[in-house]
């Protein structure tokens, strides 16, 4: 058989070429593949969901009650048998994924490893982040209970706050003033199939590119085997190393599953015309917390009598920012020779501690999402965010400068 | 056959295949258009006009007219849908006819509230300012109108002004009387409800 399709298809070659290809070995180069794991579980049951769910608000009765189509079919999803741990897989799958690319990325930017020539990868993985967590949100408001209408209604608010175009933008999206007839088959339509398809097409790009560039190499390859790629062999070791992986990533996802339901809707209840108390999913927190602590009658006028209204500010422009800065990054921090092993985090203290300041910076916004129960004002959770920011730097900073000294002067001297 | 007429040809040729593919393609974006549903106008949709009277908007109770007995003094408040009571049609079509209901001791209320006022229940439009929830809890202890969703606090006594929280503006009042022993509505919001998101926030009245 082999050789029947060998003889026709060349297959020795294909296999000496790819077969072999040297994968680098580095503990932390595991994590992109995590994502991948996770989308791939994603799209496999989400092919189960699509199956059994109903994409419709209109009423129908079960069991003497009348409820949303939608959030009835959720219902007898979670009736089959495994349907609730199903669901509940691609639901911490999607919040797998999300953690996995951004640890993936800052793994990326803590080595450097954005630079010349790998700018294009850097882009696509940013690109692939926003996706990921966009995907997620459409998700989010297809069970349509109580809670994730409230918070996809509020996502409606956050695309409305667009100067000029947000409108029109957010009622294509959602079909009109959310919720409508028309929202939930369009939310659907983008989140089973546009998105998806774009993921794919993001992350086929992304692989291709690493195969390309060739990936990053730890930083002791060059002292073992400088110039030339050490690693292991796609067959076996590295299919070995990634199938135990996936494995372990689905007894690991299944046991959470099994263990906690996501999204109890019977606990939530249809949507009414009262709004639950409402948080998003844990990645959007900082933004929600950016959103109360943001002063309401901070406003920027444009021309044309539009305004950037603070919701704008808060939930679109300070992510923004921090967007185009990434963008921006691999042409202003760059350096004179191709980039080919990872850099040393401890000789770039600039760069780790703005790093360890945009940990802070989330994880003290993330905090002021709990600002009722901490009890705290807007003016001192903004103390706290700008102030833990810097002081994160600073420590950062001046701890590497005093264990491992100053980096030496000269563009990558100790790497080039 | 000259190769300056060859060139001219193929220039010809190219351009027509590119205005061709040019219009073709503007012409696909007409569907774009359409991809904004039309806001379909219903008696279901309607906003609230006067003479309306007061459902219930939630809970077991839906759908019962609204007396004064219904509304505890000193909050909580009660969301309710108006109604056409010649008709008989429940205006739940439409987001931004939810309103509450609350019921304040009469000296407590400000001035420019009371005009609007029956007594002491007011009336204000319950889809939050900010970001479009609902107004839907009552902070007993200090008194003050919350929506849960990014902790927006508003003073019923006061014309709904934001006391604390992210909203933008306050809530719009809808002005009320007594008939008998029920709120009925006496005129339109004071200003747009909703979120004017991206737009100039309306600072003045559109009273009808």
């Amino acid at each position: 058989m082999y050789r029947w399709l060998d003889e026709r298809l060349d297959l020795s070659r294909f296999n000496k070429k790819y077969l072999n290809k040297a994968f680098a070995v580095h503990h932390s180069y595991f994590i992109g593949e995590i994502a991948l794991f996770a989308f791939i579980t994603l799209v496999i049951t989400g092919i189960f969901l699509t199956f059994n769910y109903e994409p419709s608000i209109r009423m129908v009765k079960v069991a003497g009650k009348e409820l949303p189509a939608a959030y009835a079919s959720v219902l007898y999803i979670d009736s089959l048998p495994f349907g609730a741990v199903l669901r509940s897989v691609h639901h911490w799958s999607a919040s797998i994924m999300i953690a996995a690319s951004f640890i993936h990325l800052l793994r990326i930017l803590i080595s450097g490893t954005y630079k010349r020539p790998r700018e294009i990868n850097w882009f696509l993985g940013l690109l692939l982040l926003v996706v990921a967590i966009v995907t997620s949100f459409t998700g989010y408001s297809l069970p349509y209970d109580a809670f994730s209408a409230t918070a996809t209604s509020i996502g409606y608010g956050i695309g409305t706050s667009i100067p000029y175009i947000g409108e029109w933008i957010s009622q294509v999206i959602f079909g009109g003033e959310f919720p409508t007839v028309h929202s939930i088959p369009r939310v659907y339509s983008l989140h089973v199939l546009w998105f998806p398809l774009l993921l794919m097409a993001l992350l086929g790009m992304h692989m291709l590119v690493m195969v390309k560039q060739k990936h990053t190499q730890p930083a002791y390859a060059k002292k073992v085997a400088p110039g030339r790629i050490l690693g292991v062999p796609l067959m076996p070791q590295q299919a070995y190393m990634s199938t135990i992986l996936f494995l372990l990533y689905l007894a690991v996802v299944f046991f959470i599953a099994g263990s906690y339901i996501a999204h109890p809707i019977e606990v939530f209840g249809p949507p009414t015309a009262s709004t639950p108390a409402v948080k998003p999913d844990w990645y959007l927190i900082w933004i929600y917390g950016i959103l109360q602590i943001i002063p309401g009658d901070l406003k920027i006028n444009l021309p044309g009598g539009a305004v950037m209204n603070s919701e704008f500010i808060g939930s679109i422009l300070i992510p923004g920012i921090l967007g185009v800065a990434a963008v921006l990054l691999p042409f202003l921090d760059t350096r004179a020779t191709k980039m080919r092993y990872m850099e040393l985090p401890t000789r770039h203290p600039v760069r780790t501690g703005v790093t360890f300041a945009l940990l802070a910076f989330l994880i003290t916004t993330t905090m002021a999402g709990w600002k009722q129960e901490l009890g705290f004002t807007a003016g001192q959770l903004w103390a706290i965010i700008i102030g833990s920011s810097v002081i994160t730097y600073l420590v950062v900073y001046y701890a590497i400068i005093l264990i491992w000294g100053r980096p030496p002067k000269g563009d990558e001297a100790e790497t080039a | 056959m000259s190769k300056k007429t060859d060139t001219t040809r193929r220039a010809i040729v190219g351009a027509t295949i590119g205005v061709g593919l040019g219009i073709g393609s503007l012409s696909l974006l007409a569907p774009v258009i359409s991809l904004r549903p039309k806001k379909e106008e219903t008696p279901e949709t309607e906003p609230p006009k006067e003479g309306d009277v007061f459902t219930f908007a939630v809970g077991d109770n839906a759908g019962k007219e609204i007396t004064f007995d219904d509304l505890p003094l000193e909050g909580p408040a009660v969301l309710a849908f108006p109604k056409d009571p010649k008709t008989g049609v429940i205006k739940s079509g439409e987001k931004t006819n939810l309103v509450l209901l609350i019921r304040l001791k009469p000296d407590e209320l400000s001035e420019k509230v009371r005009q609007y006022a029956a007594d002491g229940t007011v009336a204000y439009s319950a889809i939050c300012t900010h970001l479009g929830c609902t107004v839907g809890e009552w902070d007993a202890a200090k008194g003050l109108l919350l929506c849960p969703c990014h902790k927006g606090f508003f003073d019923p006594r006061n014309g709904a002004e934001v006391v604390a929280g992210p909203p933008p503006r306050p809530l719009p009042t809808l002005p009320i009387r007594a008939e008998g022993n029920k709120p009925v509505v006496a005129g339109g919001f004071t200003s747009p409800p909703g979120v004017l998101a991206g737009t100039e926030a309306a600072g003045g009245s559109c009273a009808v």
